[in-house]
């Protein structure tokens, strides 16, 4: 996707978790875009790996940073939580350029953010590493076990909720694609 | 290497470890001192073959390489190759375990644990990584300017591992106490002022271009090898001599863009944005340089368009009271380190007054039909 298409949908991400009531961190915009990608199929191009608070993507955080460097998003901070990221002063140029795009994949952008915006940054990490489990591993493995492996800090009923949760949100995205259609990139 | 050491000693240090969870994971805080000193070993051994991979003049001309090969590939495969066996066994460590804290987790696929991505963030960390703090003082230096300078010093002293609790999460991370801030920022402002100043020094980066367009066409099928024995043959040693070499005899292949080079015939910078231009439309940059290839051709044209990568300068700070909080929440000014990024055009001496006026006479049209594109 060309660099500013997809800078485009994550300012959308950004606009609808803030919307929604997320603080909208890159810890938030990182989770989110991975549900969106992995989850509700929106390529994205971003390579996810196990890292900072579960899923994560250097890429993205490069993006993240391009998309501050251009004026597209910018921090600002937000006492105690953290900074959060914001629409910049070209944020409304970005968004006029790529309506199309935009308005294609909104559906998506609303149910992920919706079903994360209000999640804490430890919650959003057993969510994520456990839709990552579940999309990355074989089918037969043990989820609550492999999740608690992996981090060791979170306990067994929160793996639990996390593994029973992320069931949920795929059953609830495949009626929504069925409702709403394959959704690719605009071309 | 000295700096990682510096570092690796400070953070592990038990009387700098506040926090159990942080306890937990550190070889000498559990009273494991063999550990302790294998670890010190492997990243002393990783801070020297961090940057074994790198091309002749850096990053310049990595585009060079092969499909699907780096610099980092290439530092992983001199670690991993036979000439290094006999040295890992002398030192007792596991080749596996320097490519990881070499590269870190952006590069290498394999398996982390805690105390690896902190050992590996030691080194390659976007913030307070070894690799950093060494190019900014040690390029600084070299090019005889101050931008690159901050106390490194005290900015290690203050450096701790610590749980990034501020949001909820037991995970480490590499932060500071609070006397370490002012150096903290002081060292993100060096960086972005080194940046600014000399790394994206509009004739610096037109050097870049023309270096690799030479390289281009002077490398064998235009191409770095990747070989380990090739890769070490070919240093800024042998690219600068065949460089004279080839400006100096016109029937030398790259003849023309060694010329270029040695005989400081760069390209000129002759646009570059304006924040009004940068407001109404997406990509100035390219549309004037689009403007100016089919006005004059590919061959006098050249445009750089860069913006900076990594993460915001959001990092733990251990404060006097006990608690952690957020660096952009207590400093006032890193929240406000410009993110950086160009959009040059260049033109040849040949068409460098020709040009100017064109762009003078058209650059308004250009900017206004882009709008039009654009929406």
């Amino acid at each position: 996707m060309e660099n500013f298409q997809r800078a485009s949908i994550l300012l959308t991400l950004n606009e609808e978790l803030r919307r929604a009531g997320s603080w909208a961190g890159e810890t938030h915009m990182q989770k989110a875009a991975f549900f969106l990608q992995e989850l509700m199929n929106v390529t994205l191009d971003f390579d996810f790996i196990l890292y900072k608070h579960g899923p994560f993507s250097f890429d993205l955080r490069d993006e993240l940073t391009f998309m501050r460097a251009q004026g597209f998003l910018r921090l600002e901070p937000q006492y105690p939580y953290g900074p959060t990221l914001i629409g910049g002063e070209k944020s409304e140029l970005l968004k006029q350029a790529f309506r199309q795009a935009i308005e294609k994949h909104l559906p998506k952008i609303r149910f992920v953010s919706q079903k994360l915006s209000n999640k804490t940054v430890a919650e959003l990490e057993r969510t994520a590493t456990a839709l990552y489990i579940r999309l990355r591993e074989p089918a037969e493995v043990d989820r609550v076990e492999r999740l608690r492996s992996l981090k060791p800090h979170i306990a067994l009923p929160e793996a639990q909720a996390a593994v029973l949760e992320v069931e949920q949100i795929t059953r609830d995205a495949s009626s929504m694609r069925v409702s709403t259609g394959p959704l690719g990139l605009v071309g | 290497m000295e700096v990682a050491s510096r570092i690796y000693d400070v953070v592990t240090n038990p009387q700098n470890i506040n926090h159990d969870s942080i306890r937990e994971f550190i070889p000498c805080a559990k009273g494991d001192k063999l550990g302790h000193e294998y670890w010190r070993r492997v990243l002393r051994c990783a801070s020297l073959c961090h940057d074994l991979g790198h091309l002749p003049f850096s990053h310049a001309a990595e585009d060079l390489l092969p499909e699907g090969w780096n610099h980092e590939r290439l530092s992983q495969e001199i670690i991993m190759g036979k000439e290094f066996e006999p040295l890992w066994k002398e030192l007792k460590v596991q080749p596996e375990d320097v490519v990881k804290l070499a590269l870190g987790k952006k590069k290498c696929k394999l398996e982390f644990s805690d105390w690896e991505t902190i050992l590996s963030e030691i080194i390659v960390g976007d913030v307070f990584g070894a690799d950093r703090i060494d190019y900014l003082l040690r390029d600084s230096y070299h090019a005889g300017v101050s931008y690159g300078r901050f106390d490194h010093y005290r900015l290690i002293d203050t450096l701790r591992i610590l749980p990034v609790s501020l949001k909820d999460s037991q995970e480490p991370g590499l932060g500071v106490e609070r006397g370490g801030l002012e150096s903290a920022e002081a060292l993100l402002w060096a960086r972005y002022f080194m940046y600014t100043q000399l790394y994206f020094h509009p004739t610096r980066r037109i050097y870049d271009i023309h270096l690799m367009e030479f390289l281009k066409e002077w490398l064998p099928e235009g191409r770095f090898p990747t070989e380990v024995d090739r890769h070490i043959g070919c240093s800024d040693n042998e690219v600068t001599a065949g460089m004279w070499k080839a400006a100096a005899d016109a029937s030398e292949r790259g003849h023309a863009l060694a010329k270029r080079i040695i005989s400081r015939e760069h390209f000129r910078q002759i646009y570059e944005p304006s924040s009004s231009d940068q407001l109404r439309v997406l990509r100035p940059g390219k549309h004037v340089y689009d403007g100016l290839v089919a006005q004059f051709g590919n061959d006098e044209v050249r445009r750089d368009a860069y913006a900076q990568k990594g993460g915001s300068y959001d990092f733990p700070v251990y404060t006097k009271a006990g608690y952690i909080d957020s660096s952009l929440a207590l400093s006032q000014t890193l929240s406000k380190v410009p993110t950086f990024s160009v959009d040059r055009v260049y033109v040849s001496i040949a068409i460098r007054d020709e040009a100017e006026r064109w762009v003078e006479k058209n650059r308004e049209r250009i900017i206004t039909e882009a709008i039009g594109e654009e929406h």
